[in-house]
């Protein structure tokens, strides 16, 4: 039985990051892909902060995160806690614990949500307690006044041209991430997509390391209206135009969709799904934070909307927010043209919430909310992909509320394809055999749709073959092929060369 | 005399005077936070007409419950206060003797908490929230099972937080189902329904406080259960409290303790003149990301826990897969041992009760508070700020 004691328990509260420090301390990060972790390190280098990303998480990292943190957590807790954890370990082998303390601080995001993703600080604190490393400073970039902010100290500044920069970068890695998943299955010498996008992802990083700086008022200006990142764009597309693609390869295409952590890593917190897909043979459809962060928006403003009529201001407030999402749209369209329109569209999230709303409350937040059944539903009706795969973490609050009112949309639906799959991080075979399953379908939907698509406009594989062999331009990686009334990309292709032979399709 | 006249001219023509509502059914399952909220549901269905006689709740929770009624309906794998519900749902669809007209399930967004302006929010749990589209799925996965039943499903969404915001919300909910409603008949049955709640509220905390005084004058120990509301249903909780009561101890719900001023000050008093909370309800010290209302009152009791001397022990009570309660296991008990308070928690409970074990953990628990006990009280009053409101009557 513990002693009575007047020192009531505290929570951690981390010492403030000072700006003399600037220069001697590290901001770590990560919990990311790689293209947008490369160009944010590049973004914070470009504010005269030192950056490092974590490795990216491993299955060790899950044992530690479970050992070092309170029983019971969600996957993407684990890993992440986990991976800090063994980082600063192996740190503080080389330096010891307090040199750790002094030379690095962890940055992550915050949440206003109520599921444990709001809550992470108390895993990491504890995992931090239990591995000595009490006086390691870890700040959570929050939402609101009461988180730590005000315990944060003047050395990070949050500025407009920062965030602008992290904005930026997230477009333009979305949009190179999702043009290299439409590329590498197509590609004809092995390989080649992976080295353009590694040199299009370093020849980002100079360009955001290299943004001139600008007051923020101004640097809102410049972001919006200088050819500046839009350049930089057309180089990465002239970069991929030399990649060579076979798209007669018939394919199924899947669409990941599923809770942030897990929809946007690749590794193995998430079994290495989207790499996984396509050595089974599948064309991926990648989930864009862009698209996240628009929901996020659409999240905000609904508040707007609920309050019209009630609260003095909450139109104009709407009415702002509403120019500020068209911005926001606008803008990546910009930069989605610099690379040929290639990149997928991002989704009207009118459009998510009108699909969603039988079956799931727009305003039921945590997790992709009403967007996971909303984007199932959109994927489907524009005949996005033939299958949809999701990503949950084990025991995920939020997201399998979600899963659950699917089973609505698959009543309705029955032909819709969805591989809803629960991440533990440690049951690999299960969670891919599973998938498996779905995707031997979404094989045979892809060859019929194929087949059907031959048959009605009356060609066939070597007509077309033949046709693209005359045309070289066509098996350019950047050679724009209209999406037709097909999910597959080989049948859409054949759709077109129909209409450029003048047949029916 | 004409400026009456015009907009009568210009409205439409008088609807029909509205059907009586006395004869609506209204069937609502027992759960979630329904077990905190129900005295609010009380007041606007009062308000509105309906005959309380006819606003028919499902039983407790129970396995026979969930054979019975829910078999077939789920389509997720969750907690089991959420995945319980399939069984509620088909007990007031199926299990009825009368037919109900409305089948209502509230998804409560935000919840009217005493801490509410002291901390970030009081959302509640993301699966809690949304259980009423999850469930629903399993009633609609192969045919609408409402619309065969002929009744009416009512979900509306609802931030009983934000009062401004909630007539417009229940009006919505409501308006295809309750005949003749109007926005200002709303506004003014929710206004019913807070002051139901809230009288329901401060009833039950001036029995804690009564509770509380008989132990300060006897100097005798009390236990104090940290649980979510459901927990207060005998299937979810298993009545783990009502085991201990049976050894003569007196049990408070942290839900409904006291929250008088003279009693808040003297307890928290000194933290906010050294500057860790701003106020009572603050509980910044302990738990920054306050966004959970279930869990922040959580945090808050076991605060109160380690303050209160005569409070000797503190029974934590957690559901099986509890995300919300997984990160406050460490904190919650570090809180309360650190005060010298005995903490036992029952944490994964499930739909059976493991009532071997209960009984052994009972057992024990007894055995701690009859040895301890005096010593625990008198060690945490000798650490505490003299003049405690509770010593005084």
């Amino acid at each position: 039985m513990a002693t009575a004691t007047t020192e009531h328990y505290r929570a951690y509260t981390p010492k403030p990051f000072t700006r003399a420090e600037r220069d001697s301390v590290t901001i770590l990060f990560g919990g990311l892909h790689w293209r947008i972790e490369r160009v944010l390190q590049a973004v914070l280098e470009n504010s005269g902060y030192r950056a490092r990303v974590l490795p990216i998480a491993t299955k060790e990292d899950l044992l530690t995160g479970r050992e070092v943190a309170d029983i019971g957590q969600c996957c993407p807790t684990s890993f992440t806690t986990g991976n800090l954890v063994n980082f600063l370990r192996g740190e503080a082998k080389q330096i010891g614990a307090a040199e750790v303390a002094k030379r690095y601080i962890y940055l992550t995001a915050g949440s206003c949500g109520a599921c444990r993703f709001g809550q992470y600080h108390q895993s990491y604190e504890l995992a931090l307690r239990n591995s000595g490393l009490d006086a390691f400073r870890m700040f959570l970039m929050a939402q609101d006044q009461l988180d730590q902010k005000a315990a944060m100290g003047d050395g990070l500044d949050l500025n407009l041209p920062m965030t602008l920069g992290c904005l930026w970068g997230i477009f333009c890695t979305d949009l190179v991430q999702d043009l290299e998943y439409q590329v590498r299955p197509y590609e004809v010498l092995p390989g080649q997509t992976d080295a353009v996008v590694k040199d299009s992802v370093e020849y980002l990083y100079e360009v955001f390391r290299n943004r001139p700086a600008r007051t923020p008022y101004r640097s809102v200006f410049w972001h919006l209206t200088t050819p500046y990142f839009t350049r930089a764009l057309r180089e990465v597309y002239r970069k991929f135009s030399q990649i060579e693609v076979d798209r007669l390869r018939v394919k199924p295409k899947v669409k990941i969709t599923g809770e942030f952590y897990l929809q946007t890593v690749e590794g193995e917190p998430n079994y290495n799904i989207h790499r996984w897909l396509e050595a089974e043979g599948a064309e991926v459809y990648p989930a864009a934070i862009t698209v996240w962060m628009d929901y996020l928006l659409r999240l905000g403003l609904q508040r707007f909307e609920d309050y019209s009529g009630i609260e003095k201001g909450a139109r104009l407030k709407l009415g702002l927010g509403r120019v500020a999402q068209g911005i926001y749209r606008w803008t990546f369209n910009r930069l989605r043209r610099a690379m040929g329109s290639l990149s997928h569209e991002i989704p009207s999230q009118f459009e998510l919430r009108r699909l969603a709303a039988p079956y799931f409350h727009s305003r039921l937040d945590g997790g992709e909310g009403d967007m996971l059944v909303g984007k199932a539903l959109w994927a489907y009706h524009r005949k996005k992909a033939h299958m949809i795969c999701e990503l949950s973490p084990y025991s995920c609050m939020p997201n399998t509320m979600s899963i659950g009112a699917m089973a609505g949309v698959v009543g309705r639906y029955p032909d819709l394809l969805y591989a809803p799959l629960e991440i533990k991080g440690d049951a690999e075979v299960h969670a891919l055999s599973r998938c498996q399953m779905i995707l031997t379908e979404a094989k045979k939907r892809a060859q019929r749709e194929f087949d059907d698509v031959l048959a009605r406009t009356g060609l066939t594989v070597d007509e077309v073959r033949a046709y693209l062999d005359a045309h070289p331009e066509m098996k350019r990686a950047t050679y724009r092929v209209p999406h037709g009334d097909a999910a597959g990309t080989a049948a859409n292709l054949v759709l077109h060369v129909a209409r450029r032979l003048g047949r029916r399709g | 005399m004409p400026t009456l006249t015009l907009p009568r001219w210009l409205s439409k023509a008088p609807a029909a005077a509205p059907p009586s509502r006395a004869s609506l059914r209204i069937g609502i399952p027992r759960v979630l936070n329904l077990w905190s909220t129900h005295q609010f549901w009380m007041g606007l269905f009062g308000a509105l007409g309906i005959d309380p006689r006819n606003v028919i709740f499902s039983s407790d929770t129970s396995e026979e419950q969930g054979r019975q009624f829910g078999k077939g309906r789920g389509t997720v794998d969750c907690c089991y206060p959420v995945k319980c519900i399939s069984g509620h749902y088909g007990e007031l669809v199926f299990g009825q003797k009368q037919k109900l007209d409305i089948l209502f399930s509230p998804m409560i967004y935000t919840l009217p908490s005493f801490m509410s302006g002291h901390v970030a929010r009081t959302l509640t749990c993301p699966r809690v929230m949304a259980a009423p589209e999850n469930i629903k799925a399993g009633f609609l996965k192969e045919a609408d099972v409402f619309a065969e039943a002929g009744i009416k499903y009512v979900t509306p969404f609802v931030s009983l937080d934000e009062p401004p915001l909630v007539p417009k919300q229940l009006f919505e909910g409501f308006q295809d189902v309750l005949p003749g409603l109007t926005r200002a008949e709303m506004a003014q049955a929710v206004g019913e329904g807070y002051q139901a709640l809230q009288g329901f509220n401060d009833r039950l905390r001036r029995k804690s406080r009564e509770v509380l005084e008989w132990c300060a004058r006897e100097d005798r120990a009390c236990l104090l259960v940290l649980a979510r509301p459901y927990h207060m249903d005998p299937g979810i909780g298993h009545e783990i409290e009502v085991d201990l009561q049976a050894y003569g101890y007196p049990i408070l719900w942290m839900q409904y303790f006291p929250t008088d001023p003279d009693l808040m000050d003297w307890a928290f008093g000194e933290d906010i003149r050294a500057g860790f909370i701003k106020s009572p309800f603050d509980i910044r010290d302990v738990w920054p990301s306050s966004y959970s209302s279930n869990t922040n009152e959580i945090l808050w009791g076991a605060k109160v826990a380690a303050r209160i001397p005569w409070i000797a022990c503190v029974i934590r009570l957690s559901s099986y897969e509890c995300g919300m309660d997984q990160p406050t296991y460490t904190p919650v008990q570090q809180i309360i041992e650190r005060s010298g308070t005995l903490f036992f928690s029952f944490q994964d409970l499930d739909s059976t009760k493991p009532a071997g074990s209960v009984k052994i953990r009972v057992e024990t628990i007894t055995h701690y508070l009859e040895k301890y006990a005096r010593e625990i009280i008198a060690r945490k009053k000798a650490a505490m700020a003299p003049g405690c409101p509770l010593a005084q009557r």
